[in-house]
Formats: structure tokens, sequence, C-alpha cells
């Protein structure tokens, strides 16, 4: 047996480890850019003690492509295909937004039939964005096949679409002084039926979604958004309106043929049970206005009658000298364009107020005092798409 | 927050919910083993038809080119290099299908399709018609250098009988 010669150094017993004097701090988490629940490339990170977020910081840049900087040097009709990168879900809008800047500025009257076309096609476009938020806000909470029958019906829209203007995401059927190509009658029959089936369809997502216990348990309560802030982070859209006002630039300041449509603004009031301004209010105000779309839609197809789908405009577009400010109501809300010409056949400066940037500053303003999987809730519910927060 | 406190009969009623919403939820997704057909396309095997005005890969048919470089001023992302010299005024001047005469030479028509944004402004400006997109939409290759398309060789004017409808 071996025994050791040598002195041991004294042994000390460990110091028995107190409350007081355990040693805590906050832990960083990085969540993101390649984490699916933040659609897209968001980071954010996130300050957590245990499981809850105590700080939550929001990095955007991961999507940035030198947007605006890039339309300086195209002329006005090139800017279109820009545009249409902004928010992918919804290009459709975006064009919209740009084409009537720059219509507005050269005083082309768009012909009756774009007006028509363009309601049509916008409002088809909204119900695409808000199942895409619908699918993919079920999806980060658990819940796996309302993401494929969301998807079952948009896929019926981008069909349309790519009929009509031959791509199925970017489509550059805007253009300016009206719309590219005609619809024609059996697309207006395949909307008619779509929108029959879509009805159903709703009811469905409902039943499955809405009315569920555990969605509910889920959403309600968590992320709450009051009024007050919500104005003073100049939240738009569907935030805003599920936090209580109804604000709607298609009511507020009708543009299109919106002015002779009967429609109705959804608010979020507290339905089934929960606080106005919370998850589940801005997720029941999108379900909301797709029912809204649908009866817009309707009513806009017995609107349509023959005529020219494209106004005059010169070959070369070249705008006075002068700017402009034209907004309307995307999906995610509301979409400034500020257009600024010296007269040359390009823009000066083409500034985009995005409203996916404004609602991802209320993201630390509700963190705090989240669990992490709120958060993610909260992320999904205000629903933004980072090429349009990055430009 | 402002949730009430739970009672003892607030929590088997809860239970209630949950269970009978689920099982509503449960019964939508299972009628679809009914009477639903699948929407997947086997890919490879079973093709989509495409709507007739696709915009997938571009297709310049040189024969009809009158070299007005419309096609290369509209490209918001400059990916046309088109380059001619003035036809020398001995010879005759041919034309077009359609009947223009095509009063210079074209040297020079490349496409990169690697820098294509496919949106479609080149092909409305053309007058003759020639550049158009084709419904071909597999076309990937091994180096960025292979998807410039020279559409002056002999190959890719072979597309011609394949892809311009008579």
């Amino acid at each position: 047996m071996q025994t050791w010669d040598m002195d041991l150094p004294e042994l000390q017993e460990p110091e028995t480890q107190t409350g007081e004097k355990l040693k805590s701090e906050l832990l960083t988490v990085n969540m993101g850019p390649q984490h699916p629940a933040t659609h897209g490339v968001l980071r954010v990170e996130i300050k957590t003690d245990s499981e809850i977020v105590a700080k939550a910081i929001p990095h955007i840049g991961y999507l940035h492509r030198c947007m605006e900087k890039h339309c300086e040097a195209i002329d006005y009709r090139g800017v279109i295909p820009f545009v249409d990168r902004l928010d992918y879900l919804a290009a459709m809008s975006q064009e919209l937004t740009y084409s009537m800047a720059v219509e507005k500025m050269l005083g082309t009257e768009v012909p009756r039939r774009a007006v028509v076309i363009r309601t049509i096609v916008s409002e088809l476009q909204r119900i695409a964005s808000h199942l895409m938020a619908f699918g993919t806000y079920a999806l980060d909470l658990g819940a796996f096949s309302p993401f494929l029958y969301a998807f079952d019906e948009r896929e019926k829209i981008l069909r349309l679409f790519e009929e009509l203007s031959g791509a199925r995401l970017l489509y550059n059927y805007f253009w300016i002084g009206g719309v590219w190509n005609d619809i024609t009658d059996t697309q207006i029959d395949f909307v008619e039926n779509f929108l029959d089936g879509f009805e159903k369809e709703l009811v469905k997502y409902d039943k499955l979604v809405s009315q569920n216990r555990i969605f509910q348990e889920r959403t309600m309560h968590v992320g709450t958004l009051s009024l007050e802030d919500a104005h003073s982070f100049g939240a738009t859209g569907p935030v805003l309106r599920g936090s209580g006002q109804a604000w709607d630039l298609r009511k507020v300041n009708p543009y299109l043929c919106y002015d002779e449509l009967d429609f109705e603004v959804p608010v979020g009031e507290g339905q089934r049970g929960s606080t106005v301004g919370d998850c589940y209010n801005r997720y029941y105000v999108r379900m909301l206005e797709m029912v809204e779309s649908v009866k817009l839609v309707r009513q806009s197809i017995k609107l349509l009658e023959p005529g020219p789908i494209i106004g005059k405009v010169s070959k070369v577009i070249k705008l006075p000298k002068g700017e402009i400010y034209m907004r309307t109501e995307c999906p995610r809300g509301e979409l400034g364009v500020h257009l600024v010409s010296t007269g040359e056949k390009t823009p000066y400066r083409v500034k985009i107020k995005s409203p996916c940037f404004t609602h991802t500053s209320i993201l630390p303003h509700i963190a705090p005092g989240q669990m992490i999987a709120d958060f993610v809730a909260s992320i999904g519910s205000i629903d933004i798409v980072l090429g349009e927060v990055d430009r | 927050m402002n949730e009430e406190r739970l009672t003892f009969f607030g929590y088997f009623r809860n239970i209630y919910t949950a269970v009978k919403s689920s099982a509503i939820g449960m019964w939508i997704t299972f009628r679809y083993v009914w009477g639903k057909k699948p929407v997947t396309i086997e890919y490879p095997e079973v093709r989509e038809v495409l709507p007739e005005n696709t915009r997938s890969r571009l297709y310049n048919d040189v024969l009809n080119c009158i070299s007005c470089n419309m096609c290369a001023i509209s490209c918001p992302v400059d990916c046309i290099y088109i380059s001619s010299v003035p036809r020398p005024k001995d010879l005759d001047i041919p034309k077009c299908d359609d009947g223009t005469p095509k009063r210079q030479v074209l040297t020079q028509y490349v496409i990169d399709t690697a820098l294509c944004c496919y949106c479609g402004l080149c092909t409305t400006v053309c007058p003759t018609e020639c550049l158009t997109h084709t419904e071909d939409y597999e076309f990937s290759q091994y180096e960025v250098e292979d998807m410039k398309y020279d559409y002056l060789t002999d190959d890719l004017i072979a597309w011609r009988d394949r892809l311009v409808k008579a």
C-alpha cells in the first residue's frame, strides 16, 4: 500500500453557499436571426431572468438591400419591381402606393376599370397576407394544421395572380397609369368560386383556432398594448385597431373606389373575454378583416365595366418639380411613400415609411415581464415582415 | 393581471372547455381523411401547367432583333448587354418577320440570367416582340458564369424552333 510522505496541505471545508452570497445575473439569449419564430431575419437580444424576459432589444438590418438608394438611379417604371421586394407577402399593396404617388404627381387619370381591378386585387392580396399571418401565428403557438389549410387557400389566390401578372410573388402588375393585364370573365368566375369556398373556410378557422381554449390561453392577456401606447408608438393597421381604435385609411381617407363600397372597420373590443390590445385582439382583428375583404371583393366585382385598363402616360416619365406623400392601408398597416422629384427622369428621393418598422419598436415595450414563449406569441401577433423593416 | 381567481368549479370547467374545443379541432382535421384530394404535385414526374404569360427564362430571337436598345434601357438591374454596328450602306437591308428593317448589325446580345429579376419590363418595350419570357424554369448551373446566355451562338439560336410559336 502506498503511503504519502510529503506534507499534505491543510484541507479546508468548502464555503457553504447561502442564498445571500449566491451571485445572480441576467442571461443574454440571442433569438434569431435564423429563428423560425421571428418571421425572417430579425435578431432579438433577450436578457432573461430564468424564463422571464427582463429586456428585449431587436437588432435589424440583416435584410438591408439599399432599396431607397437604388431607386434614385432608375427610372420611375423601374422602381416598381423594387418596391415589390419591400413586403414580399403583400407586393400588390406596395406597388399600389408607389404608383398612386407617381400618378398623382403626373396628374394621370386612371381608367375606371383599372381602378376596380386594383381594388379587387389589393383586397385579395390582403386576404393572402392575412392568411399567411394566421397560418404562421398558429405555427408559432404549436398548431401545424391551420398553417396547411391557410396555404391551401393562399395558393388559389397566388394562382390567380400568376395568371394575371405572370409571377407568383413579385408581380409588377400595377403600372403607372393602370394595370398590366386585363382580368377575364373566367378569372372573375374563379374569384367568385374561391370566395364562396373561402367563407366556409373562415368558419372552420374560427372553430379550429379562434375558439380553441389552448390557443386562447396562449394569447389572451398577453402582450397588452394600451391605446395610449399604440398612439405614442405610431402604430397603425391591425395593431392599432386591436388596441381599440377604428382607424382605417380606406374609411378615413378613401382612395381607389372604397368610398362607394360598404364595409365595416373591425376593432378589438375584448372579444371572448380578452383584454383590449392583447395578442388575441390583434389576431382576431385580422380574421374579421378577411370577412370584410370578402365583402369588398364581392361588391367591387359588380362595379366592373368594360373599358381601357391603362391611362395615357408618355414613354419617358418625367415628374414635375416637387414632392408628394402618399399613404395607403396595407395589410400590415399604413404604408407611406415620400417622393421628391427635381424634374429628372429618375426620382431624387424615395422615402418609404413602413408600418413593420414602427411595429418592431413596440417589442421592447411589451416584452418585459413576459415568459419567452409569450414573447414569441407577441412577435407573431404584430406580424412583421423583415423585407419592409430593413428596406 | 386581471384574470379571475380560479374556483373549484372553474378548474373543471376549464378542463371541459379545453377538451371540447380540442375535440372540435381534431374532428375538423380528421375529416380531411375523406373527400380531400391531395394538393401536392409529385414534381419530377408530374409538372404543373404554367399560365401562358408566366415570366420565366428570357429568350431573344436574334434573327428578329433590330438592336434598338430599348430592353437594355428599361432594365432596372442592367443585366442586358447589347452592342451593334451600323450596317454598311452598300448592302441590302434585311427585314424582320413583321417587316421592320434591320438597320443595325447585332454584334453582342448577352443576358446575365443570374442578375435578371424577371420583372418583365424589357419584354413589354420590345417593338418587334423578339424578346420574350419563356415557360422554362429549370436552368440551374454549377457556375455563375454559365448563367450568362449569349443569344448569338448557334446553340441558342436553335432554341428558336422549340420556343417561338409559329
